[in-house]
């Protein structure tokens, strides 16, 4: 018999596999949600921390990046399901005060970020753990088989030999379930979490492409005037526009915007301002051309690039002795000796000047670039630090992240995938400020060291 | 005797772990509320499948003169033609047909058009065969 009820067992965790809620882009405790923000012409982080039950509180802290002189970011959390709509004030610091927002119901919300006559609105889902079924099979077998020990024990005792097997077999029986789950629940799904979205059998492959748009207000925007650049996204199956961005690298996008000539450059978060849009303001001080990147990641879905560009009117600016960006912008502040060393230059070193291995790198094997930080690196968007890799004509992008080494220096390895110069910056947060150092690389083709 | 009182108190421990570790997959009749800023709305599906369903949309709050289904299959990238549901009384409208060819997790935007202005809503929904 106990071997039937083995096999029930197996079946019901056949049956029962499967299934798991997604990660991305909910709040549970535990698993706290971390998004990069562009907002009032500042880098920020917002965290959301999660209650373990509900109705509680849901503690909401702003992380700045970049030296900011009191920045009150408001925050409107709103459930989705029905409206009720809680307000704090969160203050953007190195290390922030969480302001508390009371939620009294699981499932999907919004958060609505404003600040410098900004908003964003982020949608996200507030998860509480279920008491496993597990755990109510172990109590309860355990309870019910001292509950009929107990009682064989006395029918034992007043000698009714019928009665009293019949409890102990009871007890047996209670105490074979608790040890199977005790066993096996280890392998068993957890439940889904209380407020998680429906979930089917998983599918093979993910979800469409998203297509995107990339405009500005105003549709031509002048040299050294502010404006807003935009990216539409749109489902490649559907027509829909793109709601479901998860969350990538504590961001829903990574946008990177660059001047043609690779002079002026850019790592923003845009802000979601409606189902499917991003935008982020933006001022650059040379007339031309500008190719924008978006790096994100549809939920159950790979990551993506999304590209575009757009152009800026006027006059030429002044020369300004080769750096990049031509006027310090708060978003990307230049390191202090941010000045480009070539491909080849591997012998100079000094801190802020990154040094490759090979000197001369070549097309299709890995290049490793090491690079001293101006002082302790904090981590940022989940990194020590980031490498962006733009090939000189713009056709290509890669986002190499820091890998593995200790102390101030930073180290990345990437293989560059054809001959040619390459413009590259790398970033990394410190103190205050977040340290963008520019420079170039030229790649030799494989044949040219054989 | 005694062993068919152990068999059956085997099957009726079997039972009990079935339903308690199976309870919540079962598709049960589904409830889904949601609110915007115009409306607010409960979808009512009474049998979540594949093939011919009635989904009951009702106002909680706000007073639309058409309320319009859209089914999309994240997913998969399907979409469906759109549904005018219609209004039976006051506040609650029935949209009849097959909304969803596919089992599994299905986005059902309400687009709700009175007075008060347009808006879309939307819940997911979970199909099954």
């Amino acid at each position: 018999m106990r071997a039937r009820l083995l096999a029930a067992f197996l079946l019901v965790l056949l049956v029962s596999a499967g299934a798991a809620p997604a990660a991305a882009h909910t709040v549970m405790a535990g698993a706290d949600l971390r998004f990069a923000q562009t907002i009032a012409g500042t880098e920020l982080t917002v965290v959301v921390k999660a209650t373990p039950r509900v109705p509680g509180p849901l503690r909401v802290g702003v992380l700045a990046y970049q030296r900011v002189a009191d920045l009150p970011v408001k925050l409107e959390l709103r459930s989705v399901a029905d409206g009720r709509t809680v307000t704090g004030v969160a203050r953007a610091a190195l290390e922030p005060r969480y302001a508390e927002l009371s939620v009294d119901r699981t499932g999907p919300h919004e958060l609505r970020l404003s600040a410098g006559g900004e908003v964003s609105v982020v949608p996200f889902r507030v998860l509480v753990e279920r008491g496993s079924a597990g755990e109510l099979l172990i109590y309860g077998g355990l309870l019910v088989a001292a509950l009929l020990l107990v009682g064989g024990l006395l029918t034992g005792a007043l000698s009714r030999p019928g009665p009293a097997m019949l409890l102990s077999g009871g007890a047996a029986v209670g105490l074979t379930v608790a040890t199977l789950v005790i066993v096996f629940e280890p392998g068993m799904p957890p439940a889904p979490p209380d407020g998680a979205a429906p979930v089917a059998t998983a599918l093979p492959g993910g979800r469409p492409y998203a297509q995107g748009r990339v405009t500005t207000t105003p549709a031509r925007p002048g040299a050294g005037e502010e404006f807003t650049l935009r990216l539409d996204l749109v489902d490649g199956s559907t027509g829909r526009p793109v709601d479901d961005l998860a969350v990538h690298h504590e961001a829903l996008a990574h946008m990177v915007v660059t001047s043609e000539d690779g002079r002026f450059f850019r790592h923003v978060h845009p802000l979601r301002t409606a189902p499917g849009r991003l935008e982020v303001r933006l001022r650059a001080d040379r007339a031309g051309r500008y190719l924008a990147y978006a790096e994100l990641e549809r939920q159950d879905a790979g990551g993506q690039l999304i590209t575009g560009t757009f152009a800026l009117d006027g006059a030429p600016a002044t020369q300004n002795a080769g750096d990049a960006p031509a006027t310090p912008d708060p978003a990307a502040e230049s390191g202090t000796s941010a000045t480009a060393s070539g491909g080849g230059d591997a012998a100079s070193s000094g801190p802020g000047v990154p040094r490759l291995w090979p000197a001369v790198p070549v097309a299709g094997r890995p290049t490793t670039i090491d690079l001293d930080a101006a002082g302790p690196v904090r981590p940022w968007l989940g990194m020590a630090g980031h490498l962006i890799v733009r090939s000189q004509d713009g056709a290509f992008l890669g986002h190499v992240h820091e890998m593995g080494s200790t102390g101030p220096r930073l180290r990345f390895t990437f293989s560059f995938p054809a001959a040619g110069r390459y413009l590259a910056w790398t970033q990394y947060a410190t103190g205050d400020r977040i340290v963008t150092v520019p420079f170039t690389v030229d790649v030799s083709a494989q044949e040219a060291v054989r | 005797m005694r062993r068919r009182v152990l068999i059956a108190v085997a099957l009726v421990v079997v039972a009990v772990t079935l339903f308690v570790v199976g309870r919540g997959a079962a598709a049960g009749p589904l409830e889904l509320t949601t609110t915007g800023t115009r409306y607010a709305a409960t979808v009512l599906i009474d049998r979540p499948t594949t093939g011919r369903v009635v989904v009951e949309v009702r106002l909680r709050s706000g007073d639309p003169s058409s309320v319009a289904l859209e089914p999309v299959m994240p997913d998969m990238g399907h979409a469906m033609p759109e549904v005018a549901a219609r209004e039976r009384e006051p506040g609650r409208f029935l949209a009849e047909g097959e909304l969803f060819p596919m089992a599994g997790v299905w986005e059902l935007s309400i687009r709700l058009d009175g007075p008060a202005g347009e808006e879309t809503l939307a819940v997911n929904a979970l199909i099954t065969e």
